[in-house]
């Protein structure tokens, strides 16, 4: 298994948090997905999705229950031992790109490879980059380029460091049905290409159908579409 | 580790080509090149003032003593390997054609003068020349007025006591003469090898023995401070930076006003510095972010951040220390025609302070913002409305605070005005919050009688309050320091130039006998020469203080003060004199007439401690009279007027003997008008002190300039901030503009509500800033500068109309961004 939950839940604290009341917005998820992987994660808007994915990412801490991601139980590690974990592992898109503006393309890509301090951080990430259709586009920064662009380097980053799995939060949420189908594609030929485990988070139907799993977020559960 | 510096490096450099370390950059660099520029120009003039200094004494240190200088001085002085003259110094009568004249002489060494160089001629009124040595053995050199009081020619012989000596040469300028300032006599400088010839030293002459050193700083200060201790009280060691009074009065002024305006300007780039840093850090929240979730520890990040502040703090110091040095040294070749005598270099210190000063300005005002960083979670890609921990405020302030005490503590060396600035700005700070709060009040009262755009303007200044307040305060604190420099300066200026004039008196005449005080006046009348007035005067001692001997007092007799060792000028006058101010008690009516009262110079009173009420009794040609003081006055020394410690009214000391005391202004061209006055009345003295006051002016001119230009650096660190604090409201304004074009807002309507917003915050800032300027130059002229002060009226007009224009101007080059800004980007970052 790459990544197994067991009973997860997640309480934050109401918005009125001066009474002190906690809001449930994990009542007890459990999962399990197997190495290349496509997983579909739906759901209504404010059901949770992100707050799960994000804790499957190891990007915040449950109130209770457990995650194993490649084998390692992030409830035993502190958040630098989960950052070194995710920087090794995990890959991420996210609806808003989460681009550097003050960034070129290029840059952008090099920024994971360059915190690792791999000397080819720049072929590898001309490669990628040009593996999604943007060589011509190195030198741009973000507001120079489409939204389906942006996003294109977005995903050339996620893969630039080769991850075990990728986290998408809603990869298409901010683009045109065509823009869509397209970066759609391309997450898909790139996880058959990198047997890479893709777990999005999405309310697309085109993109959901195309996963081998697609499961359901309602309620604080997890079940099967 | 290195790893992380090129990535910092990397990154720094992407950053700045984003646009988004210019102002902090910029901020940097004027606080260091302020600090090292106004350090180097301080040090330059101050060392200048050295030399001077030097040439007035003709040598670095003087030692006067009524005995020979021990063996034990000399031998020390030159192990420390410093140049040595002895000269001795007496007065005597020298006869010549069958006339006697007192004459104030010197005898000097061959390796006199040690600094500068003496002005001879060889005719009477012949072109002066240079020379570095004295006159030779069996020569005297004399004063020009010598030569007409004895009716004297080159090549003729003098008597002085037993002896002849041949007149070789017209003195026109030694540069011992400021020590003889208050001699009397006309001067004469001989070969030393001639006194014992002379016989006129006998045991019991009044004779000076004066024992000239020069030499490296460091020697001179060790042999000062070997010396010190074993001085006698009757010995003086005349230092270095003992100047005329007029001359360090100034540079007091001006050395506080430079370190003021240093420190201000220090402490407006440190406001810029944590404004723009607070935006670099905030615009790097989600860099910061996305970083933690590509696997960067916290401990990366930190590393990262705190080593671009390192890396900008080690561009921007540099960058500063050479803009500061450049400055300094455009400024020296465009005042080179100003300048007597050529400056000399400045050391590397100001450069390495100027270093340093930049990096605590720069980690004192932006760590918080960078150490927030750190903190940033990495679950705000997925959810932006996650802030990191804010940072405890008193660590933000406190660090901000320490850092700049500590930092104009220590170059301007004076606690006292660090302390008092550090205050000013907390409760300026803290005075321009409440009438901001008050003015948003007032908006609010005013608001709904409001339309259009000016509604609008209103309502976003109203409705951003908290940011709108800060920058409301930014602009309003810069522009109140940049005013409050301002005023000082022409206040200061105008100062210098009053008690200055071009006409300020350069002579002074004493000895004027009462019964040619007509003669005198008439014939400054005829030669259109315009005096100060002529002043009674008589010599005087202090002998008693409250009925007490003034050596029971004084429990070591070479403690006694100065003024108690000798014999004063006193005088006595009807009214108090222009430059006077009656700082306590009254003056005397018409019914005080002869009565025994006085009024006291305030110095002179605090170094007695005596006050209001208490007597002063004075010992005049053999008499004793009594006196009490009824008055305490200000008297402005440098003025070059004829001034007085002690006065009487009318009627008190008239009838001992007198003379007369006046000064006055007289043109180069006119110089030989002295002979005349001399030959028609004999008895009377001149003082020439046109030299000196041509270097006093050669000063106080180089200190202006350096006024004027530490105020350019004030000027741009205002600049930073209005700057800083108007991109901080960017990045809300943007937003808000866009929302207004989503809803429908035309742009025109766009452009002129937001001309009406930042009018209105214009006007705020300038009447905020006004009316600190007040309450602060009030503190500071009373209590630290001694100027007078009054309300500047036209500042009230001038000050808002300027703050707007500033504001309306930079705002523009913002405002165009915004407004062109297109709705579609709305949609695409909401
Ligand atoms: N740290 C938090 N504090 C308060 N409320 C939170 C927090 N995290 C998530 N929520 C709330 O939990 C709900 C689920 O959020 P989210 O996971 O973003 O849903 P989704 O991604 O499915 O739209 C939302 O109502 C959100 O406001
Ligand atoms: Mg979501």
């Amino acid at each position: 298994m790459v990544i197994s939950v067991n009973n997860l839940t997640k309480q934050v604290p109401a918005l009125d948090s001066s009474s002190g009341t906690m809001l449930d917005i994990l009542k007890g998820v459990n999962l399990e997905i197997k190495p290349a992987e496509t997983i579909a994660i739906v759901g209504a808007s404010g059901s949770g999705k992100s707050t799960l994915l994000g804790l499957l990412a190891g990007l915040d801490q449950a109130s209770s229950g457990e995650v194993i991601l490649a084998g390692q139980s992030l409830n035993k590690m502190d958040e630098d031992g989960r950052a070194a974990l995710r920087g090794e592992k995990v890959g991420f898109v996210f609806q808003s790109f989460q681009l550097l503006a003050g960034l070129t393309a290029l840059e952008n890509v090099m920024l994971p490879l360059e915190l690792q301090s791999k000397s080819s951080a720049r072929d590898d990430a001309v490669a990628l980059l040009t593996r999604v259709g943007l060589a011509e586009r190195l030198q741009h920064y973000p507001k120079q380029l489409s939204g389906g662009e942006q996003q294109r380097v977005a995903i050339a980053r996620a893969f630039v460091t080769a991850p075990t799995i990728l986290f998408a939060d809603e990869p298409t949420g901010n683009l045109d049905k065509v823009t869509s189908k397209n970066i759609i594609d391309l997450l898909f030929e790139m996880n058959r290409e990198k047997k890479t485990t893709l777990v999005i988070v999405t309310h697309d139907e085109n993109l959901a159908q195309k996963c081998e799993r697609c499961l359901l977020l309602e309620n604080g559960v997890l079940n099967n579409d | 580790m290195t790893k992380h510096f090129l990535l910092a490096a990397r990154l720094l450099v992407r950053d700045w080509r984003a646009g988004e370390l210019k102002v902090l950059l910029l901020a940097l660099l004027i606080a260091v090149a302020s600090v090292t520029s106004t350090g180097l120009f301080t040090q330059r003039i101050n060392r200048g003032m050295n030399d001077q200094a030097g040439q007035f004494l003709g040598a670095d240190l003087l030692l006067k003593s009524p005995q020979l200088t021990d063996q034990s001085v000399i031998n020390y002085a030159q192990r420390a390997g410093l140049g040595i003259t002895k000269s001795i110094s007496f007065s005597s009568v020298i006869v010549a054609h069958d006339e006697f004249q007192l004459t104030h002489i010197k005898a000097v060494d061959q390796h006199y003068p040690l600094l500068s160089q003496i002005k001879i001629s060889a005719q009477l009124y012949g072109d002066e020349r240079p020379v570095n040595y004295g006159p030779a053995a069996g020569e005297v050199w004399l004063a020009p007025r010598l030569f007409s009081l004895l009716n004297l020619k080159i090549g003729d012989k003098i008597e002085l006591g037993e002896t002849e000596l041949q007149v070789a040469a017209v003195l026109k300028h030694d540069p011992g003469q400021a020590s003889s300032f208050v001699t009397i006599a006309p001067h004469l400088l001989m070969n030393i090898q001639d006194v014992a010839k002379t016989a006129v030293i006998q045991p019991g002459s009044r004779v000076t023995y004066l024992t000239g050193f020069a030499g490296e700083l460091k020697a001179r200060k060790q042999f000062e401070k070997w010396l010190a201790p074993r001085l006698s009280g009757s010995q003086r060691l005349v230092g270095g930076t003992e100047g005329s009074q007029a001359v360090n009065s100034a540079m007091d002024k001006a050395g506080q006003y430079l370190s003021l305006a240093s420190m201000l300007s220090v402490m407006l780039s440190g406001i810029a510095i944590a404004m723009t840093a607070n935006r670099y850090g905030q615009r790097h929240f989600d860099q910061a972010a996305l970083m933690r979730c590509m696997g960067a520890s916290q401990k990366t990040i930190i590393r990262i951040f705190s080593m671009q502040l390192f890396i900008l703090g080690v561009i921007g110091s540099l960058l500063g220390c050479l803009a500061g040095y450049l400055t300094q040294q455009g400024l020296m070749i465009l005042l080179k025609d100003l300048l007597v005598t050529e400056l000399p270099g400045a050391g590397v210190y100001p450069l390495i302070s100027g270093f340093v000063a930049g990096f605590v300005t720069l980690s004192g005002f932006s760590l918080p913002a960078l150490l927030r960083l750190k903190s940033v979670s990495p679950l705000r890609v997925l959810r932006n409305d996650i802030a990191p921990l804010t940072i405890s405020s008193w660590f933000v302030y406190g660090l901000a605070v320490c850092s700049m005490v500590v930092l104009m503590w220590w170059q301007s060396g004076q606690l006292k005005l660090t302390l008092l600035v550090l205050a000013g700005v907390m409760v300026s700070v803290t005075m321009l919050f409440i009438l901001s709060l008050l003015l948003i009040y007032l908006s609010r009262l005013i608001l709904p009688g409001l339309s259009g755009p000016w509604k609008t303007g209103l309502l976003q200044i109203v409705r951003n309050q908290k940011s709108n307040q800060l920058q409301m305060l930014a602009f309003g604190l810069s522009l109140m320091i940049l005013m409050i420099i301002f005023l000082i300066r022409t206040d200061l200026i105008h100062r210098w130039q009053d008690q200055l004039p071009d006409k300020a008196p350069n002579h002074f005449v004493i000895n004027i006998q009462n019964d040619e005080v007509k003669a005198v006046q008439q014939f400054f009348a005829e030669h259109g020469i315009a005096t100060e007035g002529l002043y009674p005067m008589v010599r005087g001692r202090i002998v008693k203080i409250n009925n007490k001997d003034i050596l029971d007092v004084a429990e070591d007799k070479t403690k006694l003060d100065e003024s108690l060792k000798r014999e004063l000028n006193l005088s006595w006058s009807k009214q108090i004199q222009a430059n006077n101010k009656l700082l306590e008690g009254q003056w005397w009516s018409a019914a005080d007439d002869g009565k025994a009262v006085i009024s006291i110079e305030k110095g002179l009173a605090r170094r007695l401690q005596v006050d209001i009420g208490d007597d002063l009794a004075f010992r005049i040609a053999d008499q004793h009279i009594s006196a009490t003081i009824k008055s305490i006055r200000s008297v402005q020394w440098d003025s070059f007027q004829p001034n007085f410690y002690i006065i009487f009214p009318e009627n008190v000391i008239n009838e001992f003997p007198l003379s007369y005391i006046s000064s006055f202004y007289l043109e180069p061209a006119k110089k030989k008008t002295l002979n005349q006055l001399i030959k028609n009345f004999p008895t009377l003295t001149v003082l020439e002190i046109d030299v000196i006051m041509q270097q006093v002016k050669s000063i106080m001119s180089q200190v202006t300039t350096a006024v004027e230009y530490v105020m350019l650096f004030v000027l741009f660190a205002g600049m930073m901030v209005l700057v800083a604090a108007m991109q901080s409201g960017m990045d809300e304004r943007m937003n808000a503009a866009v929302v207004m074009r989503t809803l429908g807002a035309k742009k025109a309507f766009l452009r002129r509500s937001q001309f009406a917003e930042f009018s209105l915050l214009g006007l705020f800032a300038g009447v905020l800033a006004v009316s600190g300027t007040e309450i602060i130059a009030y503190l500071l002229y009373s209590k630290v500068f001694e100027l007078y002060f009054e309300l500047h009226l036209s500042l009230w007009i001038y000050g808002p109309l300027l703050s707007v224009c500033l504001i309306l101007i930079i705002s523009g080059f913002y405002m165009n961004k915004v407004i062109k800004q297109s709705p579609v980007k709305a949609l695409r970052y909401a």
